[in-house]
């Protein structure tokens, strides 16, 4: 029973976990006025009406420019906490961190070299 | 898993291999960069030999397991034992041969990311067939498994390649994350993700004795496994895999993946469900090992009586990977033997399948390259008259399905010797006695491809074959291994698989 009473918090965070966004959205409902008209209706994207088929096809170099970005992005979640416990951290765990480091460059290098980030 | 002091130094040999692979992995890219397109042919020379050179690493008599027992290294991810040894040797050497048989063929052999790909891939398999921690089964089989997605599709302009490499990632990617499903209710029930201490943990008073969900943990394990294996009823993929791959990524996918899923999987069941584990009363070995010999049987129904109608030879050899994962799958059920020796064979049976299966398809299917490089064509029909065209062509295939089909002097025969004794020696005779009954429909397959090149005529039979050195050297070993294996080398290799198994009893 211990067991089960320790794995109810769960339960109780997923309760409250769906009531957390649905309070204020069902409070919006009741509260806002509602008067529909055409101009509201229209479609949103950012402030701007749309021009053409939405279904367009991205250049296909977006996609290695936000995999190159992500290389990095992910590298920084790794390197952080490297960086924090530097001062306490032994020698392997100081170089492993180089190594990280040094075999993502690789990756950067070969993607420099393969014209990877010119924009064509 | 004691609580010795780390030694950077004495931990290096038992990831020997990966370090050297990481590297290669690096020198390969580079020469990618910057070699100028008359040399791009030296990359697979490079890879290729570096692969080989890397086999013998696991073997350098320095760097073996240490004789003190204390096997579990790098914080108790990887275990060195003489398993995962036999297992990294054959896994690179299955790297170094695609390498190898990769450099004619059209839009691969020239570009230095396939080889670097294969390197990467290989990589996580050594990983695999030494992870003994949870953590690091997942990610071993992630980076084994993630690469060979992109091999699938790697002929960019072919939509069959683009189909395979899409179905492939959808199962794959299903699969693991039904098995890490399963691994995350592992670690819930036990809060160990070490597979030696989960065993310790569920006997340990602190464990409530319901055995109930860990079966659940450990059906879903099974799932992920046999989609690894190809083992029937998760073998949707693999026909269509085989076929729509670029035919050296078919092999490397039908050897590797395969043989170091089978060292996680004989590893893994016998480390966190031991025969000694009891709960309740309830033995689970009892039930892994039925579970076992189901798979067994319905993988070589289903992979031997579907082959019988396949036109494509790529398909065919698919199907006969899904029937030979069953096979193996009988040495896997018999650890249910009742004395350590039985147990011993069982583990030991499984090995040598995989190390003979190793050599032998990638022998098969180096034929299969030569003979679509040059023609064009898979269907096993324009096989015809192969024997007047390259006569030592058609003999290689013939020996490796000859070994395939387990007839004497080719290695098949004593690998379906050891398992079938193995399943005996386990009171299981009657899943041996249906092994042997489809090793005979398989015979028929196998047979008709070999009839069609001898007996068949065509009109291109004044057409030779042509092949490079690379091919002769990789189809001259890879036939000498498979002959080998089958008469004067079958028992040092079986002592060796025998001595492995033992590792992991111990």
């Amino acid at each position: 029973m211990q067991l089960l009473n320790e794995w109810a918090f769960i339960g109780v965070f997923f309760a409250i976990a769906w009531v957390f966004p649905l309070l204020p959205i069902a409070g919006s409902w009741f509260l806002r006025p509602h008067k529909p008209n055409a101009i509201k209706q229209q479609t949103y994207e950012c402030g701007v009406e749309t021009v053409g088929d939405t279904w367009v096809q991205f250049k296909v170099q977006y996609y290695i420019y936000a995999l190159v970005f992500l290389v990095f992005d992910v590298e920084m979640v790794f390197l952080f906490p490297w960086a924090v416990a530097y001062k306490q951290l032994d020698w392997f765990a100081f170089g492993a961190g180089f190594l990280f480091i040094f075999l993502l460059a690789d990756a950067l290098i070969y993607a420099w070299r393969k014209n990877a980030l010119e924009w064509i | 898993m004691n609580a010795t002091e780390f030694n950077f130094l004495a931990s290096l040999p038992s990831i020997a291999p990966e370090v050297g692979l990481t590297i290669m992995a690096m020198v390969v890219l580079f020469l990618d960069l910057y070699l100028p397109e008359s040399q791009r042919r030296n990359i697979a020379y490079v890879a290729g030999a570096g692969l080989a050179l890397l086999a013998i690493t696991p073997l350098i008599p320095g760097w073996a397991p240490p004789a003190d027992g204390n096997l579990l290294f790098w914080g108790g991810m990887v275990r060195h034992d003489v398993l995962s040894q036999i297992f990294k040797v054959m896994i690179l050497l299955a790297g170094a041969i695609t390498c190898f048989m990769s450099i004619d063929v059209k839009d691969i052999g020239r570009k230095g990311e396939f080889y670097l790909i294969i390197i990467i891939s290989t990589l996580g398999a050594c990983l695999l067939s030494a992870a003994s921690d949870l953590i690091m089964v997942f990610l071993a089989l992630e980076t084994m498994t993630i690469p060979l997605y992109i091999l699938a599709t790697f002929k960019r302009d072919d939509s069959k390649s683009a189909e395979s490499g899409m179905k492939y990632f959808l199962f794959g990617s299903f699969a693991s994350a039904i098995m890490l499903f399963g691994l995350s209710l592992l670690y819930g029930f036990t809060g160990q993700t070490n597979l030696y201490l989960i065993a310790e943990y569920i006997t340990s008073s602190q464990f409530i004795p319901n055995a109930i969900p860990v079966l659940g943990a450990m059906v879903l394990i099974v799932v992920g496994f046999g989609f690894k294996i190809s083992a029937a009823p998760f073998h949707f993929w693999t026909p269509d895999v085989y076929e729509g791959a670029p035919t050296p990524v078919t092999a490397f996918v039908s050897v590797a993946s395969k043989a170091a899923s089978f060292a996680l999987l004989v590893r893994f069941f016998i480390a966190v469900f031991p025969s000694a584990l009891v709960i309740g009363d309830q033995h689970l070995q009892d039930f892994w090992v039925q579970l076992m010999a189901v798979l067994a049987v319905v993988s070589m129904v289903v992979g031997n009586v579907v082959a019988l109608s396949q036109r494509n030879i790529k398909r065919l050899l698919a199907y006969s990977s899904i029937a030979q994962a069953g096979y193996t799958l009988i040495g896997v059920a018999a650890i249910q033997a009742q004395t350590l020796e039985g147990q011993t064979q069982a583990v030991a049976s499984v090995g040598f399948y995989m190390f003979m299966y190793t050599f032998t398809n990638l022998l098969a299917f180096a034929v299969i390259i030569l003979f679509t490089e040059a023609t064009g064509s898979e269907t096993i029909k324009d096989l015809a008259g192969l024997n007047r065209r390259s006569p030592w062509l058609a003999l290689m295939l013939t020996i490796a399905l000859l070994s395939l089909a387990g007839i004497p002097p080719a290695a098949g025969f004593f690998g379906k010797f050891f398992l079938f004794n193995a399943a005996v020696q386990a009171n299981l005779t009657w899943l041996a006695i249906v092994g042997v009954l489809n090793s005979i429909v398989a015979l028929y397959y196998y047979l008709v491809v070999i009839k069609v090149m001898y007996v068949d005529r065509s009109p291109d039979e004044d057409k030779p074959i042509p092949m490079s050195i690379s091919y002769v050297w990789v189809l001259g070993v890879t036939a000498l291994v498979v002959i080998v294996l089958g008469t004067v080398g079958a028992q040092p290799i079986f002592d060796w698989a025998m001595r492995s198994a033992g590792s992991l009893f111990s």
